[in-house]
């Protein structure tokens, strides 16, 4: 392995915005109706898009192959990329429903088979 | 016929398990109530050499709120449903996100994940249990609060509440994570919710900076423990110093870890280096520039001849000591002249500064988890061995160098006894050191998953015959761990779980409580 510079910073996000907005809604709701079964698009698991997951989680790690593999650029299938978030590949940890919901995983695995090889 | 479950708590029907889970789904929607197969899969992966079956879950729910928490502890009561809680669910190399007993229902409280405050002033934050370092670091930089997170190595996607809950540390002067919380909110097993400390108190707007509150404080019997489910946390954050000065140490021989330790001691303690400083070992910085395939063929462990070769080869430091000098640029020129004055006395340690070293990527990683910065390159530690086998082996130790020394050799020692190799660090606090060492093996390998299971609990005997405690371990030794303590520690935990958990529903075998 060859010495690599640190992974850049300070791209911004709306990541945390949307989910506390939608959670103060959902509490306001609770509180009047606790019977109401919280909606399935639950605050915390939604992304606003695929590029936006890889930069906060697979990148630590995927960037430049710091630590896993290199992703991007392999025309890696979605399903594949699918499996592997939900199951997690030897040290790599699974990613549970909670983290990442299904429509927003679909977002990053097209995200990722569809890059260019950039690095 | 089949069960529709991949697991059942232990001594439940399906049928009352139906019960159950048609119960949490009244309260939650379907959606959030898992128990399908691929929708379980992601809970049950764990890096401990036993097998995944042992720690799979029966159900999962993503609850969000305090009264939906309420609701599903009635119903745990009612049917006596066992739950185990987890916040980001990265625990790893302590049970990840499985539970401890098999067929426990998981509350997974990731989505609870609102930033309730942060307040810039008075320098602290309140926070659901679902919220990550990642996001809490993104709500100060967008709103350029000017505070530092203290964060463990997998910074990004774990969080403060599971980290501190767990008694984690992390590397900058607010360090020991615990010593610098302040005030929860726990949904006890009846329903009830407290506040601890001054939250007690109604209109109290004191809950985040007066940790004691009024009588006996509560906040130490919610960490590593399972007597009630806490849903707020406040804690201290660090006011961005003006100046930050990392920088690293090395040493060639790892006898030389007594001076380290015998210097930093007096610095520690006298706050002229304030931050949670490390000493790693060659084999903890390895991974992240070199692979142990070329050091070592075959099996057992790496050779001290190989790990000089190594170290010379990267131009490491056998033992390489990482700490940093914060404030402003005149306290940091007084504080560095007395560092280097301390540490350049014998000539044996080589000090070293950004300047120094470039773009060294064990530096970097290092100088960003000094100052609370999101960074995963830690992991690199998995790729020494591969195949995803790791357990945290947390002796502490006196900051006393001949204790040190005495700690490691005895690990080192054991662990080739098993054929596996010695990737330890010593995290340094004020008077004790957290002597961390990662039990890395192939759990793909049936030979080595059984060996680090065997080297594991050999060095769990061996430490604690020698008074060396543990303070924190995965869920596959936690009862190991709780009967080094002595019978009237557990018993005093067990009295508290009785009283304040009769049903015993909140995660059972958490640290040996039931």
């Amino acid at each position: 392995m060859t010495r690599k510079k640190p992974m850049g910073r300070g791209r911004s996000s709306t990541f945390v915005l949307t989910p506390i907005v939608m959670a103060f809604v959902l509490d306001a709701i609770a509180q009047v109706a606790p019977e109401n079964p919280a909606p399935a698009s639950a605050p915390g698991a939604k992304w606003k898009n695929g590029a936006e997951v890889y930069a906060k989680i697979c990148g630590y790690c995927h960037e430049n192959g710091k630590v896993g593999p290199v992703i991007l650029g392999r025309q890696l299938p979605p399903a594949y990329i699918h499996a592997v978030v939900r199951n997690g590949s030897r040290a790599m940890p699974p990613f549970r429903f909670s983290e990442i919901d299904e429509e927003s995983l679909a977002k990053l695995a097209e995200y990722i088979s569809k890059s260019q090889n950039t690095q | 016929m089949a069960s529709k479950y991949i697991a059942l708590p232990k001594g439940i029907s399906e049928q009352t398990f139906d019960a159950a889970v048609r119960d949490f789904s009244r309260v939650l929607g379907d959606e959030s109530v898992l128990t399908a197969p691929e929708r379980l899969a992601p809970y049950i992966k764990t890096m401990m050499p036993v097998p995944d079956s042992e720690h799979t879950l029966s159900a999962a729910l993503m609850a969000t709120t305090v009264e939906q928490i309420q609701k599903i502890l009635a119903i745990c009561n009612k049917y006596k449903i066992p739950i185990w809680t987890i916040s980001t669910g990265k625990n790893l190399g302590y049970g990840s996100a499985a539970p401890a007993e098999r067929g426990q229902v998981v509350l997974d409280l990731k989505r609870m994940n609102r930033i309730l405050e942060v307040d810039k002033d008075l320098a602290y934050a309140l926070v659901e249990p679902g919220v990550t370092y990642q996001q809490l670091y993104d709500y100060i930089k967008e709103r350029n609060l000017g505070l530092w997170l203290s964060v463990p190595a997998p910074s990004a996607i774990a969080g403060p509440t599971g980290n501190t809950l767990d008694r984690g540390v992390g590397y900058t002067p607010y360090g020991e994570h615990f010593l610098f919380a302040c005030g929860m909110e726990v949904v006890l097993a009846n329903g009830d919710v407290l506040r601890t400390g001054m939250g007690s108190l109604p209109n109290s707007n004191t809950w985040q900076v007066f940790k004691w509150g009024y009588g006996p404080y509560l906040d130490g019997i919610f960490t590593q423990s399972n007597y009630g489910i806490v849903t707020k946390f406040g804690f201290w954050l660090m006011p961005a110093p003006s100046a930050y000065r990392p920088f690293v140490i090395r040493y060639q021989n790892e006898e030389d870890i007594e001076e380290i330790v015998e210097i930093m001691r007096p610095l520690r303690i006298n706050g002229v280096i304030p931050n949670a400083v490390v000493i790693a070992h060659a084999l903890y910085e390895a991974p992240v520039i070199a692979r142990r395939s070329d050091y070592v063929t075959g099996p057992g462990s790496i050779s001290d001849v190989a790990v000089r070769k190594l170290v010379k080869d990267h131009n490491l430091g056998i033992w390489n000591v990482y700490a940093a000098l914060y404030g402003t640029e005149e306290q940091i020129a007084l504080n560095w002249k007395i560092v280097t004055q301390a540490f350049g006395k014998s000539g044996r340690g080589q000090i070293l500064t950004q300047q120094d070293v470039g773009d060294d990527p064990a530096f970097a990683y290092r100088a960003a988890l000094m100052r609370g910065d999101m960074n995963l390159q830690e992991f690199s530690l998995y790729n020494w061995r591969g195949g995803g086998g790791s357990m945290w082996f947390a002796p502490v130790s006196q900051a006393r160098g001949s204790e040190t020394l005495k700690q490691m050799s005895l690990t080192k020692q054991i662990l080739a006894k098993h054929g596996l190799d010695y990737s330890g660090e010593f995290i340094v606090g004020m008077r004790d050191m957290h002597h961390i060492v990662d039990v890395l093996y192939d759990k793909t390998d049936p030979a080595q998953e059984k060996a680090a299971y065997q080297c594991f609990d050999e060095l769990l005997t061996v430490f604690s015959a020698q008074g060396y405690g543990t303070y924190r371990v995965n869920s596959a030794f936690m009862d190991k761990v709780a009967s080094t303590y002595g019978p009237v520690q557990r018993q005093v935990h067990k009295t508290l779980k009785k009283a304040l958990d009769p049903n015993g529903i909140l995660a059972p075998g958490k640290s040996g409580i039931r």
